[in-house]
């Protein structure tokens, strides 16, 4: 797990990546249940997250909406879900980015200034799965529903660089993570 | 209709963060927005005290979501521009990929750096030599490289609206993965861009450029001729009336 300060929103943020989980079902039906301690968190399926940049920038925009109460959802770690989705439908972002039955590798999010043991025992307690280093992210990204989702696939950058994927991540990832910054003001 | 003012968690930010450069339109600062993060640019459209507040407020607001929406459309053309990283519309603020490197304008040695005309055309001023030879280019290498890169972006139909030697950067080779092939050349400073089909709009452009080169670099008619042979190439047959309208212009 890692903690990243963000003095100017008085906040800290705790992010945890979590793979071979195998209560994902379980999971996604005790968010539904009710706002409960327990599971207050973001879980993000991991698969649509391209770097720790991306979710640092949906993150990051989320407690820009939470600072100025313009929040689209009902709490600060649902916007992050919000953000990452590029339409307006937020029964889409949760659908899409949130946890899903067949989820087996999450990103978990905690936005608060709790200490971070305290942070990683609960995740620890609800997630049923492997703690692994953030970093391992870039083996778990599936790229094809990444550009699926975001519509890159008539995009001539990405079509011209189709035949070297470590370009064509690279690129992706500098588009998707602009359009997470900007969705606010998307046309 | 809201007044643009800063949040506080605006202000805190723009407090924790190096102011490098101040504009007639936005001040640009050096941040970072978490700890241990990369740096990024902000750029901030402050309040204008001699602007009516309602315009002043919708202007910005429309600057700001006209910049990142042209980043954006160049990115997915890629033309090569900074990636968009930050957006508080209400604040007036942008935040961009930080690109490590210096200013064409700078590299083509014009003398001096100074605040010119434009906003965020300056720079740290600090004191190490950069010259063309610290980024493996020659000086025709590196015109080419513009007008490959301009002509990119009208392909898109992207209209710069600012085209000088000062919005555009060359990244220090030290910061780039060379193994992905990222361009080298960047162009910034989109807060006039917008998107035209028309001839026109494309030979303003490069006029505004030609304009820009000979006011800013001494002997700049065989640098322009590089540019603008490039800027052709990449063309292809679109050059033709793009080209006979710039001879019109003259």
């Amino acid at each position: 797990m890692e903690s990243f300060a963000y003095p100017h929103f008085s906040s800290t943020v705790h992010v945890a990546l979590f793979n071979n989980v195998t209560n994902a079902a379980r999971l996604r039906a005790r968010i539904g249940d009710a706002e409960r301690e327990a599971v207050n968190f973001a879980f993000v399926d991991a698969r649509l997250v391209t770097s720790v940049l991306h979710i640092q920038t949906a993150v990051t925009q989320a407690l820009l909406a939470a600072s100025q109460n313009t929040l689209r959802t009902k709490t600060v770690h649902s916007e992050v879900l919000w953000a990452l989705n590029p339409s307006n439908n937020i029964t889409e972002a949760l659908r899409r980015y949130g946890v899903s039955d067949d989820s087996t590798a999450l990103l978990v999010i905690r936005i608060d200034p709790l200490d971070f043991l305290v942070v990683q025992d609960r995740m620890g307690s609800v997630v049923e799965g492997t703690l692994a280093p953030i970093l391992e992210l870039a083996g778990l990204t599936d790229w094809a529903a990444v550009k699926k989702y975001n519509k890159l696939n008539e995009d001539p950058v990405i079509n011209e660089a189709q035949n070297d994927p470590s370009r064509e991540h690279h690129l992706i990832d500098n588009i998707v993570v602009s359009i997470v910054a900007m969705k606010s003001v998307a046309a | 209709m809201a007044v643009v003012a800063a949040s506080a968690s605006t202000t805190a930010l723009l407090n924790s963060s190096t102011l490098i450069s101040q504009g007639a339109e936005a001040k640009v600062y050096r941040s970072s927005l978490h700890t241990g993060s990369v740096p990024i640019l902000l750029k901030h459209r402050f309040a204008k005290q001699y602007r009516h507040p309602t315009l002043d407020s919708t202007l910005t607001r429309s600057r700001v979501v006209g910049e990142a929406r042209a980043l954006l459309r160049c990115l997915r053309c890629g033309v090569s521009v900074p990636g968009v990283r930050f957006v508080d519309q209400a604040s007036g603020i942008l935040g961009i990929e930080w690109i490590e490197g210096r200013t064409i304008r700078f590299l083509l040695g014009s003398g001096d750096e100074g605040d010119g005309a434009h906003d965020g055309d300056s720079e740290e001023d600090d004191h190490d030599v950069d010259s063309l030879a610290d980024y493996e280019v020659s000086k025709d290498e590196l015109m080419n490289m513009v007008g490959t890169e301009i002509a990119k972006m009208h392909l898109a139909d992207i209209i710069h609206g600012d085209l000088t030697t000062s919005n555009m950067m060359l990244s220090h080779p030290s910061s780039l993965n060379h193994s992905l092939r990222i361009q080298k050349l960047v162009l910034i400073d989109f807060g006039l861009a917008y998107t035209s089909i028309l001839v026109e709009d494309k030979a303003v452009d490069l006029y505004v450029l030609e304009r820009a080169f000979a006011s800013t670099h001494p002997a700049s008619e065989p640098l322009f001729a590089s540019v603008l042979d490039a800027y052709k190439r990449k063309m292809g047959k679109d050059w033709t009336a793009i080209g006979r309208r710039l001879e019109d212009g003259k």
